[in-house]
């Protein structure tokens, strides 16, 4: 039995590396407060324009012929620095917060990119706020993610601040921009 | 009177015995907790169900509950008094409304709130649960992490259980003891900012050091863990970097991998929420690892390796059990094959998906320390003996995912 239990082990951590992880039902609770990585400046504003320099906007799809993807997929491209639960799957979309809540005005901003065109897009990741979490699609990816001491870089940190309530629901993830190069 | 009727009469005697009915018992007991208390103690915190829970690891059995309001709990012990600290952060509504974050402190014997300490409502949030608040080694203050996003620390007198003063750390996050009456935080630079403060728990000094990583290249994370007077940050790279604070400046000292070069090119890496512990008196140190590329640094563990902090060497790789499985705090167990098979399953699926692994790790300071491992897809706690690596068995705690771990004598054994 110590065998088929050494067997069955290697087999299930074989398939582990080779499964992606938006395939894999998550735990709950483990990601309440949302997020995602490579920001731009020390607290990037929702609304506000990318850094000076180095991005351009406009912002908005890269083409409107091109496949959407599928929003509520942790696998979707602009999803590539997300820790927390998809606002696309909690009454939101990609880019507007479930009803109800509200969408913190401070957050930080993440590159990453649209395999349909292969630019790297400025991607800025709002978290939604003053409802309780919502507990679907979590999803995990740490692309660039730094340690919270790394404020505007760490996914980790719940990113209510300038809402009303610092309660944590569900992120989104607008697009703001074109980068030029991987942030 | 004959043996016969003697005999009988004995019988109805017995059988009168035995149908004794149950003694009247008091109504309103509630329980205590021992002093001392139990050297395999710990607290699992569950920010789902907004509570931690104190469990004994000896008999698997549950203590007691505290509340910690929205966030995820963690409870904090000190050595000199009976009495544990909750910091909470709570809404008039329920989850809207006005705000209020409070210190709550808890009786060690009761478990109930005996006191609170209001804080300025800004109290940082975070996955993280690695360095938010500490409790300074005189046992006398707290310092509560605030992002606004300014960040600060809030000091709390908790001897004398009021707010002390709110001190900025420009720049710098976390709060680690260091000291009677110091913390460090850890700096975006990859400095450190010693900050002492002073009877009144006001600010003293605050000095900064030099930067001892690059947070570019390879980021120490927040989860440290405390060996006397240093403090061990673990690299997303798997590198120990020692922080001798015993001094008025902290000593860097030369870092040391936990992958020898093999083991880097096969993926090994230290991750999860809380994957570093400490077993002070015989100086070993447990690292939680999986395999897993760049940016798996929050990717719990399958294995729990252990070193020799004196000599830097490796002792021992456990490979570790499955966490159990629960719904809701109710555990999914069976008798017989199918109790067997579902624990199989657990020990089979462990590490199988990125979020199906260990989480947190924590060991316990007495001469038969327990390791103890939780996982956010699990209410269950697992316990090894952290010497030997020996799995001892799961407790159910009633959690519905257990995402916070401290064992609460981590450094002082139990109350003086």
């Amino acid at each position: 039995m110590a065998r088929m239990d050494r067997w069955m082990t290697g087999f299930a951590r074989s398939l582990a590396r080779r499964t992606s992880r938006r395939s894999v039902l998550a735990g709950i609770g483990t990601a309440l407060v949302g997020g995602a990585a490579v920001p731009l400046l020390p607290v990037a504003r929702g609304r506000a324009e990318p850094a000076p320099g180095d991005r351009v906007t406009p912002s908005g799809e890269p083409d409107p012929t091109t496949p959407a993807g599928d929003p509520q997929d942790c696998g979707y491209w602009r999803y590539c620095a997300v820790d927390g639960f998809l606002s696309s799957c909690c009454g939101g979309s990609h880019n507007a917060c479930p009803p109800g809540t509200q969408m913190s005005p401070i957050t930080w901003l993440g590159t990453c990119r649209n395999p349909a065109d292969g630019k790297e897009y400025v991607i800025s990741y709002n978290d939604c706020c003053g409802k309780d979490v919502c507990g679907s699609c979590i999803c995990r990816r740490h692309e660039g993610d730094k340690p919270v001491y790394y404020t505007p870089k760490s996914n980790d940190i719940d990113w209510c601040m300038g809402t009303r309530e610092i309660i944590y629901n569900s992120t989104v993830a607008v697009v703001v921009g074109v980068a030029r190069e991987k942030g | 009177m004959g043996r016969r009727a003697l005999a009988g009469l004995l019988l109805v005697g017995l059988a009168a015995a035995a149908r004794a009915d149950v003694p009247v018992e008091s109504l309103g007991r509630v329980e205590t907790l021992p002093l001392p208390p139990g050297p395999h103690w710990a607290w699992v915190g569950d920010p789902v169900f907004r509570h931690a829970t104190l469990v004994d690891l000896s008999d698997g059995r549950t203590l007691g509950i505290v509340n910690a309001g929205f966030g995820m709990p963690t409870v904090l012990t000190p050595a000199a008094r009976p009495e544990f600290y909750v910091v909470e952060t709570h809404y008039s509504r329920g989850s809207r409304g006005e705000r209020s974050d409070v210190l709550t402190i808890y009786g060690g014997r009761s478990l109930a709130a005996e006191a609170e300490v209001v804080l300025p409502p800004k109290r940082a949030h975070a996955a993280n649960t690695a360095g938010m608040l500490a409790l300074s080694d005189d046992d006398r203050f707290v310092a509560v992490f605030n992002l606004t996003p300014a960040t600060s620390l809030s000091i709390v007198d908790v001897e004398a259980r009021r707010f002390s003063a709110e001190i900025e750390t420009p720049g710098c996050s976390l709060a680690y003891a260091a000291g009677p009456r110091r913390f460090v935080s850890l700096c975006m630079n990859g400095a450190l900012m010693l900050v002492e403060v002073d009877d009144e728990g006001r600010e003293a000094r605050k000095t900064r050091s030099e930067p001892f990583f690059d947070p570019q290249l390879d980021p120490v994370t927040e989860k440290a863990a405390r060996w006397e007077d240093r403090w061990l940050f673990a690299s997303f790279e798997s590198w120990i970097h020692p922080v001798d604070l015993s001094g008025a400046a902290p000593r860097f000292e030369e870092r040391w991998s936990l992958v020898n070069d093999a083991e880097r090119v096969d993926d090994w890496r230290i991750g999860g929420m809380q994957h570093l512990a400490v077993h002070e008196p015989t100086g070993r140190l447990y690292a939680l690892m999986h395999r897993g590329g760049p940016d798996t640094h929050k990717q719990g563990g399958t294995e729990v390796w252990i070193y020799d902090l004196a000599s830097r060497e490796r002792l021992q790789r456990i490979e570790l059990h499955g966490l159990g499985f629960s719904y809701l705090g109710v555990p999914l167990r069976a008798e017989g094959f199918t109790g067997w098979l579902i624990d199989k399953l657990a020990d089979w699926t462990l590490g199988m998906a990125p979020d199906i692994a260990v989480d947190a790790i924590a060991v316990t300071q007495d001469a038969a320390p327990r390791l103890v491992t939780v996982g956010a897809v699990s209410g269950a706690v697992a316990s090894y003996d952290a010497l030997t690596g020996e799995f001892l068995g799961r407790a159910y705690v009633g959690n519905a995912t257990n995402v916070t771990l401290s064992t609460p004598f981590a450094r002082t054994g139990g109350w003086r």
